[in-house]
């Protein structure tokens, strides 16, 4: 059977019927219908929501592609340990090399967004907890948004569990956290001079932000170079995310693609030549996920440009003081600002849907660094990087109507269990690492900072005991019915 | 919300032995080995094929359900590391019938 038959069956089944003969297409039609009439009317109310508006419309952009090209950081890590395919990894390394180039193209032009992360052991120890509970989730921070827009309820649940585990763990006074803190944190927490309301020296999170990772630095590698130019290109791009990426994708050849592709072509004496037709080979496979890369770093390139040219066209450095402006004063960080990252962002705009919830529920929530002092909690209906996630949804909903892969999808107790389990895993590595798969990983390496590859190898072992640990799952669960 | 779907509660186990016939396009077709992974998402399918493949002979063919769409591409993906051929995958109603034959074939794949 040829590989042609494959792809058409893969896809859109033939019909003869016309485009809007399909309920599917009508309703995503109605979905672009709907944000356009809310995106009119907010504008008729006042033209400075365009800026709200700009994360909506790239966050639709993004769910296109990451439902397009099943962009899941969960798989690329998992398949590679748990059934050696490296096919969703060599796709994502190609979406980085290709972003790095639109994030250098940006930074030249001087409206780059992008801040460097604090470089420490914490992104190692929080990647590994995070890429542990991927396993379980069967999805990333992206993977989960955008499988909720395929209608997996499922992965309804991941979003809700890591929205609510974040804002638990980032405002918890007491708990068995609190005895990991060691006292010269809190010394150097409370040497901050913080105001009084934030209690820094109270609940693990504070005293972990105040007291050590605001001691350390973030870099990027366009800091060591004298012009700009080569400092994105050279620094940030070629050193920082092209070569690396390369390096990367060549021990995927030789680990995990080599010995089945010579033994495939019967090649028993390869020379260069097999090996670059192995790894071309290898890297055609992933072509939706290298399309979808493609599609994405363009789109996150253009959403650094366009926030960065509002954010000096409005004059100002964060959504807070447009809020402000326009009389929206509920929820702003006790400086006035909100959680407005100005680039691809997952977990926090998630963690302040929760926190929004419980602090309406009447739990205390501003007493954080987190919450009080940088990303405040407001309204879910002007929160601009929360309306970028519920474009995710709607993005990927929408090509998955028109792809007729929608599907409502109820899980299982066990699915469900896990998806809440790991979700709140997830949670607590992306608060510790300071970002998920996406914010300190796929938007961190792309800018130049270093530390998104130790958020990689923290998933990476994480994902690796996740493997052996769901392998062991199934096993005492299905025992000898795994036997055929 | 789960309980709708408590009836697959029951079935830890999707993996059965089948022996029965199915006509694609390409033309008849006798199916080993049968998995069940329909309402399953990442990793369970390619691990339960996983499974399957190490306890199959060469030449025998596997027909797994699925209706996650990463699922079923990553299957096809998987041909190359774990010795089999991808034979077909048929869009249905409710998911994807995906076939796979241990060992490499000639004129396949």
């Amino acid at each position: 059977m040829s590989s042609d038959v494959k792809a058409a069956t893969m896809g859109v089944p033939a019909s003869a019927d016309a485009w809007y003969g399909h309920k599917g297409n009508l309703y995503a039609l109605a979905i672009v219908g709907l944000v356009t009439l809310g995106s009119v009317w907010s504008l008729a109310q006042d033209l400075r929501w365009v800026y709200l508006l700009v994360y909506i419309w790239f966050g639709i952009g993004y769910g296109i592609f990451l439902q397009y090209g099943r962009f899941c950081m969960a798989s690329a890590v998992r398949d590679l340990f748990a059934v050696r395919v490296p096919r969703m990894a060599v796709g994502m390394l190609i979406a980085v090399m290709l972003f790095s180039l639109t994030a250098a193209a940006v930074q030249v032009l001087g409206v780059n967004t992008f801040h460097p992360n604090a470089m420490g052991w914490h992104i190692l120890v929080g990647a590994a907890i995070f890429g542990f509970g991927i396993v379980f989730t069967g999805g990333c921070a992206s993977g989960s948004l955008y499988k909720s827009g395929e209608g997996n309820i499922g992965a309804m649940l991941v979003v809700l569990s890591i929205s609510f585990s974040q804002a638990i763990y980032v405002t918890m006074d007491g708990g068995w956290l609190n005895k990991l803190i060691p006292a010269s944190w809190t010394a150097s927490a409370a040497a901050k001079g913080m105001p009084e309301e934030l209690s820094v020296t109270q609940g693990w999170f504070d005293q972990f932000t105040a007291g050590y990772v605001w001691d350390l630095q973030g870099s990027q590698l366009s800091n060591h170079f004298e012009s700009v130019f080569s400092g994105a290109f050279l620094g940030n791009a070629l050193l920082g995310a092209i070569l690396p990426s390369l390096l990367l994708m060549i021990v995927l050849y030789q680990t995990a693609y080599r010995k089945g592709y010579l033994r495939r072509y019967k090649i028993t004496a390869p020379g260069l030549g097999d090996h670059l037709r192995g790894i071309w080979s290898m890297v055609t496979a992933s072509r939706n996920t290298a399309i979808a890369g493609l599609a994405l770093g363009v789109l996150a390139g253009g959403h650094m440009w366009a926030t960065g040219a509002l954010r000096e066209h409005y004059e100002i450095f964060n959504f807070g003081e447009l809020l402000v402006d326009m009389g929206h004063t509920a929820g702003l960080s006790i400086q006035d600002t909100v959680f407005d990252p100005g680039y691809w962002y997952i977990t926090t705009q998630e963690a302040q849907w929760g926190a929004w919830l419980l602090d309406k529920a009447g739990m205390q929530m501003t007493d954080s660094i987190y919450f009080g002092l940088d990303n405040g909690i407001p309204n879910p209906l002007i929160n601009a990087p929360g309306w970028m996630s519920i474009g995710i949804i709607l993005g990927a909903a929408l090509i998955a109507l028109v792809r007729r892969e929608f599907k409502w999808k109820v899980p299982s107790l066990e699915t469900a269990m896990f998806a809440l389990i790991g979700g709140a895993l997830m949670g607590l590595g992306a608060r510790i690492a300071m970002g998920c798969n996406i914010g300190a990983f796929f938007a961190t390496v792309t800018n130049g900072d270093m530390s998104g590859w130790v958020f990689l190898a923290g998933m990476a072992v994480g994902g690796w005991l996740g493997v052996k640990g769901f392998n062991a799952w199934m096993n005492w669960r299905a025992g000898d019915d795994l036997a055929i | 919300m789960w309980w709708f779907g408590g009836h697959r509660q029951q079935r830890v186990s999707a993996l059965s032995r089948v022996d029965r016939a199915v006509i694609l396009d390409a033309g008849p077709l006798r199916v080993q080995v049968c998995i069940d992974c329909l309402g399953a998402v990442c990793p369970r399918p390619q691990l339960l094929t996983l499974r399957a493949l190490d306890q199959m002979v060469d030449g025998e063919v596997l027909e797994l359900l699925v209706d996650n769409a990463s699922s079923a591409e990553a299957i096809p993906a998987m041909g190359m590391t774990l010795g089999s051929t991808h034979l077909a995958t048929v869009r249905g109603t409710d998911g994807w019938r995906i076939y796979v034959r241990k060992g490499y074939v000639e004129n396949e794949g």
